[in-house]
């Protein structure tokens, strides 16, 4: 099998999930979803966060990391709690990553 | 708000996670080259697949020679966590046309579904925005692996310098301002024990869903019972 025939599979299935709920949710939610659906960002950033600061992929699979990315991600959050600003955040996150690191090891 | 103005508002807002997304997309196209792949089956699978994620992992597949349906099944795997992405952004652009909504679907990222979800917020469903903030994804992903296919080994490893961490603190500039609401906050804090716990034991990205789905759930019935708390004294005073 081609490459190409590949990349058509593996497009086909990343389009299926990103377009069957988009494509089937086209009414007025029931109350019950449109709630539950409301609370999904703040479920779903943190755990794009969490995971990838205090995780590290191991051999067989991941494993618990507890290393400077976690001071950094620690000085992020109150860089956004008080400024709100993404470019801050990341800009002083990564300072304090780099520091860390100096420091520690 | 003209249709082409509110598609580069989206575009515009979308710049600020290109310093997370660029390095990466360099070092994929670096990765793939060095697995044996050419320069446009490189380039080509970041603008037919456009996962980043699970590009990563394919190369790596490609690379051990792996069979193309393992290739298709771990994709599916990585990828699954958009199911819950596109339920949630359709709930603000449900009411564009089918045609408009299959087109969005093709480029949702973990990225994009962010900026979007802010702007809906505070100003509404748009799906043009959607559609504006997912092509400026997909011009610096396409753009970042053209360029690392040039570089090539002159491009530093990113993860050494700690550039894997932009994600998360971009991230992070995106969720703690909503932690404001205590019912936010306790799905986030929720989410995370869940999304670490998966992570520890599951494949893909399995734990994005897990923890999406079941916070989410909880914050509901918070928000639920706080609605019906509001309500309650009425009968306790009578």
């Amino acid at each position: 099998m081609s490459i190409w025939l590949t990349y058509a599979g593996m497009a086909a299935v990343t389009y299926a999930a990103r377009a069957i709920p988009l494509l089937l949710l086209r009414n007025d939610p029931p109350p019950w979803l449109a709630l539950w659906l409301k609370y999904v960002p703040p479920a779903v950033f943190t755990a794009l966060i969490v995971p990838a600061v205090v995780t590290q992929m191991g051999d067989h699979g991941r494993v618990l990391q507890m290393g400077p990315a976690v001071g950094a991600a620690v000085v992020g959050a109150l860089v956004a709690w008080r400024t709100e600003n993404a470019i801050v955040t990341v800009a002083l996150g990564m300072i304090a990553f780099w520091l860390i690191r100096l420091v520690v090891g | 708000m003209s249709r082409w103005a509110t598609i580069q508002q989206g575009f515009l807002a979308t710049l600020v996670v290109w310093p997370g997304v660029a390095p990466f997309g360099m070092v994929y196209a670096v990765s793939a080259l060095s697995a044996g792949l050419s320069f446009w089956e490189t380039l080509g699978m970041s603008l037919i697949v456009f996962a980043g994620a699970s590009q990563f992992t394919a190369v790596g597949l490609f690379g051990s020679g792996a069979h193309p349906f393992s290739i298709i099944a771990t994709t599916a795997i990585i990828n699954a966590r958009h199911l819950l992405l596109a339920a949630s952004t359709a709930s603000y652009i449900r009411k564009s046309p089918t045609w408009l909504r299959a087109l969005v679907a093709f480029q949702l990222t973990d990225e994009t579904y962010a900026v979007g979800v802010q702007h809906f917020t505070q100003h509404g469903g748009d799906a043009w925005f959607q559609f504006g903030s997912n092509l400026s994804l997909y011009f610096v992903w396409a753009t970042s692996t053209i360029i690392g296919s040039l570089l090539g080994a002159l491009i530093p490893n990113p993860s050494a310098l700690g550039l894997d961490l932009i994600f998360p603190l971009t991230f992070i500039a995106f969720t703690v301002p909503m932690l404001r609401d205590r019912v936010n906050l306790v799905v986030a804090l929720l989410a995370a024990l869940v999304s670490v716990a998966t992570a520890l034991v599951l494949p893909g990205s399995w734990y994005v869903l897990t923890a999406g789905i079941m916070a989410s759930a909880v914050g509901a019935w918070l928000a639920r019972r706080q609605q019906l708390a509001q309500m309650e004294p009425i009968h306790e005073n009578s």
